[in-house]
């Protein structure tokens, strides 16, 4: 079980491991030194490769869980004196209004097609009150809160994590429950069946399964298979059976993945990336039952399927797993990396399209226009327009006329997903994939919250929505009794400053320290274009300033080459950090400070080193000030501009945006997620995204890119490190951004990969040739580093050698001349 | 401006369009009389879960039907479709009398709303065909009519939804009173 990943090059580089693969193990506690003289520190340790022996492997799903896969199942029907009435609910009511459930279970129009799906939320937490859900909902909550009890608690049992030894373990318990229990997911299945022999002719039931994991849609064979055994056999008994199979459902060889090695995993394509992790697992296994004869809280059934399922994943991406239903052994595939807010399997390529190919073939222009909405003007993109509107908090209805309800819920799913970015958060708290009129009146009391409805009433009713999205037709509108925009200061700030380009200059100096080689390039048009406030901000404008436009064809581009639904999500991923990062850098600029941004505490706080003039030092002059100073373009953070020109212009077209999402839920949650990613994040010193950025999008002279290339060796060594690195890489803004920014080398939209780094195998400085190939070669023997060494192109795989070569040579001619002596 | 040359082509062909609202019991016939209508023939419905809609032209007037489910519990929910109703029609089992007064409650509630001032009634005493179906002068005196609806204008027309007898009669009184409205 040692689980070396194969090296992709046969490199005969083993004897250089002695200097290079060495576990710094002081990263985090460490003052931070030059990081010139840090290299030197490193101390020699156990390889890496090696994973910890018999260690209690983190897992998201241990057998000895406490927690339910699935807590409830329900059956409704249609009563035909009655309207909707709830059957049975096992093993125990739910709580709260029966009869709303039920409602909810018999979706409009059930009576007009054989089957459909509904999926909706419930939020059974009692503990966490939220202030947006108060009034109606109050009672209902207190009615689920004293119905908890039996609930089987929603904490976390963290008993396995914690004794866990593994190395990944820093960003553990991500802060996904901050905000209480996680919802309770519902999928619901209708059947209705023509029946000559009952009163008016037909019955109609539904079922449907509770439960707290997103994946929810691995149930749905499972729930075709028990409502039909329902229909022939209407007892309590059918519920149980099939209660008692999915709880069997063995998921304990799972691996818990850090929140860094969840990304990569999902903007890979590559089928075996963490395959050690599995390994690890099932070794585990096999030791303890070989320890103990039997896995003490496993019934026999489910032993007898984990052996049949020793084997490991032909695709590390999903988990495969059976559940045996009446006799039917039915295979589930449960997500290894999971995003928050991505809920059951919608399709996000499939959102997009409904609304993008109306508007590609015949545009309406948007009237009224929005400053948060339209903020490429009239024809802004409808997909810009639904996201701008999910940033910023409007009231959202999809609407699909005739269409079955799963239709308009999977459209809910895939538009709480496109705003997340599986970084963002607030989105499914406040969805409601289905819903109808009766619980219009509650719907109304949730500020900004995303609705799925089959109703065309809600159409006509323009009170009760700020955004309308209709799946039938394709077309959105926008209510022409949306609450207007208010007149903010980061608003007014730019349109007060936008007159003249030469003076906001001064202001804002760019933290990404440019040297100022541009400044004289004229902006010209652009500034005056897009400074929002009126209802059309960006009307007159001739360009993409915002970058929507061009980010939205490079969207359409990729789903007509069949680039695929991990693909379509990466891009937004990127367009949402990219969203967030202008964000902190617009409230630098016009409030004086961000809470978008952790400054790390390490380094000396002086705020004239974290806005940064660009004034670009010698590295000689920093090496040689006592070594606790960082050169200014490494201390730097944030978003990179090529010239101030740039950012102003990018910050003035998306003012009226990025002010309309301050003051939101999804804003206040990231700030509090931040702050508690922050405390596990392996590199906490350095902006990595920013020095990578610089790297990629900046032209600079090799002293300030040694400096930032020597400064990301020092502090990337651990796997950890490497990880969060990798992660940084594939999300890195390069590729969500248009082509105008110089330099930048992504402009296919793929992300550039390990190339930027490569090219260091290239610099001038040989140190920085060096430490570069070091780190490359760490790369490549971490797990999903390999992946990310074999896409690159054979002329930095030569270069790579010679480098290796060359260090070779000259450490063999010249020995312990440069503090190879450890200790 | 668009408006506007409907207005015109209205004008000049009489065509119109008229938002109808069709509410009553459960099981009183109103998804029969809706398919009956759109379709022409007749359809066994079951029971509607939540509503349906459907648009059907008749003598130069495009009628959007909608149709609310009936059963007591999700009554409540009519309201919600009032706003622009310009004709309401209420169908009632004239097979039915027991629940005559159940019928004659709901219709007070409904015509006396604020929205719905101003839209034509017509009562389709439906199940004709039956033997002992009440005729629709008994009808109109069950539902006192005469009373509750002294401030719309109304008709109650004998139907039997399923060979459509009554039904087009009925859309023909609605379009003959229908107001434009003033757009």
């Amino acid at each position: 079980m040692s689980a070396s990943p194969p090296t992709p090059l046969g490199l005969a580089l083993d004897h250089m491991k002695g200097a290079t693969t060495t576990q710094h193990t002081s990263t985090n506690s460490h003052p931070l030194h030059n990081p010139l003289l840090r290299r030197v520190m490193t101390l020699p340790g156990h390889s890496y490769r090696t994973p910890p022996p018999m260690a209690n492997y983190a897992r998201p799903y241990p057998s000895d869980r406490t927690e339910k896969h699935v807590e409830y199942i329900l059956v409704a029907s249609f009563d035909i004196d009655r309207g909707s009435v709830m059957e049975h609910q096992y093993p125990g009511p739910v709580g709260g209004d029966e009869h709303m459930l039920a409602e909810l279970m018999l979706p409009d129009g059930a009576h007009v097609r054989a089957q459909d799906w509904t999926i909706f939320f419930l939020h059974k937490d009692g503990a966490v009150e939220e202030d947006e859900e108060q009034g109606g909902r109050k009672k209902k909550k207190r009615r689920r809160a004293e119905a908890n009890g039996q609930a089987g608690g929603g904490a976390e049992d963290d008993s396995d994590a914690e004794g866990s030894s593994s190395s990944g373990d820093e960003s553990d318990n991500e802060p996904d429950d901050i905000d209480g229990p996680p919802l309770v997911y519902v999928l619901n299945l209708v059947n209705m069946k023509q029946d000559k022999t009952v009163k008016r002719g037909a019955v109609v039931k539904a079922m449907a399964i509770c439960t707290r994991h997103s994946f929810l849609h691995i149930y749905k064979p499972l729930l075709l298979l028990a409502l039909g055994e329902y229909f022939a056999n209407p007892v309590v008994e059918t519920l149980a059976s099939l209660y008692e199979a999915v709880n069997s459902m063995d998921l304990s060889l799972v691996p818990k993945l850090s929140i860094y090695e969840k990304s990569i995993l999902q903007s890979s394509e590559a089928k075996d990336l963490f395959l050690s992790k599995f390994e690890a697992l099932i070794a585990q296994r096999m030791a303890s039952k070989e320890k103990d004869g039997t896995h003490p809280s496993q019934s026999p059934t489910s032993q007898l399927h984990t052996r049949n399922r020793y084997g490991l994943p032909r695709d590390t991406h999903e988990f495969e797993s059976i559940v045996k239903y009446a006799n039917v052994p039915v295979p589930v595939k449960v997500p290894v990396a999971l995003s928050p807010e991505t809920v059951g399997d919608f399709s996000m390529v499939k959102l997009i399209t409904t609304f993008a190919t109306p508007h590609a073939t015949a545009p309406t222009p948007f009237s009224p226009t929005h400053p948060h909405l339209t903020t490429s003007g009239p024809l802004t993109h409808p997909i810009i327009v639904l996201l701008n509107a999910l940033l910023t908090q409007k009231r959202i209805i999809f609407l699909g006329h005739n269409l079955p309800s799963s239709e308009v819920a999977e459209a809910v799913l895939g538009a709480c997903s496109l705003a997340s970015g599986g970084l963002l958060r607030g989105f499914t708290r406040h969805a409601f994939p289905y819903t109808d009129l009766t619980k219009i009146d509650d719907l109304l009391k949730v500020p900004g919250f995303i609705a799925g409805v089959t109703n065309p009433a809600f159409a006509h009713k323009t009170e009760w929505w700020d955004v309308l999205c209709d799946i039938s037709t394709g077309k959105m509108r926008i209510s022409n009794r949306i609450e207007q925009a208010p007149l903010t200061e980061g608003v007014a700030f730019f349109h007060s400053n936008g007159a003249g380009a030469h003076h906001t200059s001064d202001k804002l100096g760019n933290p990404g320290g440019t040297g100022g080689i541009s400044s004289i390039v004229a902006v010209g048009a652009s500034m005056s274009a897009g400074l929002g406030g009126n209802a059309t901000p960006a009307s007159n404008m001739s360009g993409d300033i915002t970058g929507d436009a061009t980010f939205m064809n490079n969207v359409i581009a990729a789903i007509n080459e069949r680039h695929g639904e991990n693909a379509i999500r990466a891009k937004f991923r990127r367009w949402i950090l990219k969203f967030i990062r202008i964000a902190a850098a617009f409230e630098e600029v016009v409030y004086g400070a961000t809470s978008l941004y952790i400054h790390p505490s390490i380094t000396t706080n002086s705020p004239s080193l974290s806005i940064g003039s660009p004034r670009l030092d010698s590295p000689s002059k920093t090496s040689t000030a006592g070594g606790f100073e960082l050169p200014p373009e490494v201390t730097g953070h944030g978003y990179v501009w090529p010239h101030s020109h740039a950012k102003n212009a990018e910050l003035a077209a998306n003012a009226t945006r990025l002010e309309g999402w301050r003051n939101t839920r999804s804003y206040y949650y990231f700030i509090q997620d931040l702050a508690a990613y922050y405390v596990r994040q392996p590199v906490k010193e350095l902006d990595l995204q920013h020095l990578h950025d610089k790297l990629s999008k900046l032209r600079m002279n090799p002293e300030a890119s040694s400096n930032i290339y020597l400064a990301i060796c020092a502090a990337v060594q651990s796997d950890a490190e490497i990880s969060q690195l990798l992660s940084t890489i594939l999300t890195g803004s390069s590729a969500a951004d248009s082509s105008r920014n110089a330099g930048a080398i992504g402009t296919s939209g793929q992300p550039s990969g390990l190339f930027t780094l490569a090219l260091g195998l290239f610099h001038p400085r040989l140190e920085v040739r060096e430490q570069i190939a070091m780190l490359l070669d760490r790369i490549r023997e971490h797990e999903a580093g390999c992946h990310f060494w074999s896409q690159l192109g054979r002329f930095v795989k030569i270069g790579f050698e010679r480098v290796v070569e060359a260090r070779e040579i000259r450490l063999n001619g010249d020995v312990g001349a440069e503090g190879h002596g450890e200790g | 401006m668009g408006g506007n040359i409907s207005k015109i082509m209205s004008k000049i062909f009489g065509s119109k369009e008229m938002r109808l609202l069709m509410l009553g019991l459960d099981a009183a016939g109103k998804t029969t009389i809706l398919y009956k209508l759109k379709l022409d023939s007749d359809v066994t419905t079951i029971p509607t879960v939540g509503f349906n809609v459907e648009t059907v032209t008749y003598k130069n007037t495009k009628f959007n039907v909608w149709d609310v489910g009936g059963q007591d519990k999700i009554r409540p929910l009519w309201r919600h479709y009032f706003s622009g109703t310009q004709g309401l029609i209420f169908v009632v089992d004239s097979n039915d009398p027991d629940r005559l007064k159940e019928a004659r409650e709901e219709l007070k509630t409904i015509i006396e709303n604020r929205e719905m001032k101003d839209a034509l009634l017509l009562v389709f005493a439906n199940k004709q065909d039956l033997a002992s179906a009440l005729k629709p002068q008994q009808v109109s005196e069950e539902l006192r009519l005469n009373e509750i609806a002294k401030n719309h204008i109304w008709k109650v027309e004998p139907s039997c939804a399923t060979t459509g007898e009554g039904i087009f009669e009925g859309l023909a009184w609605l379009s003959n009173n229908v107001k434009l409205p003033p757009k």
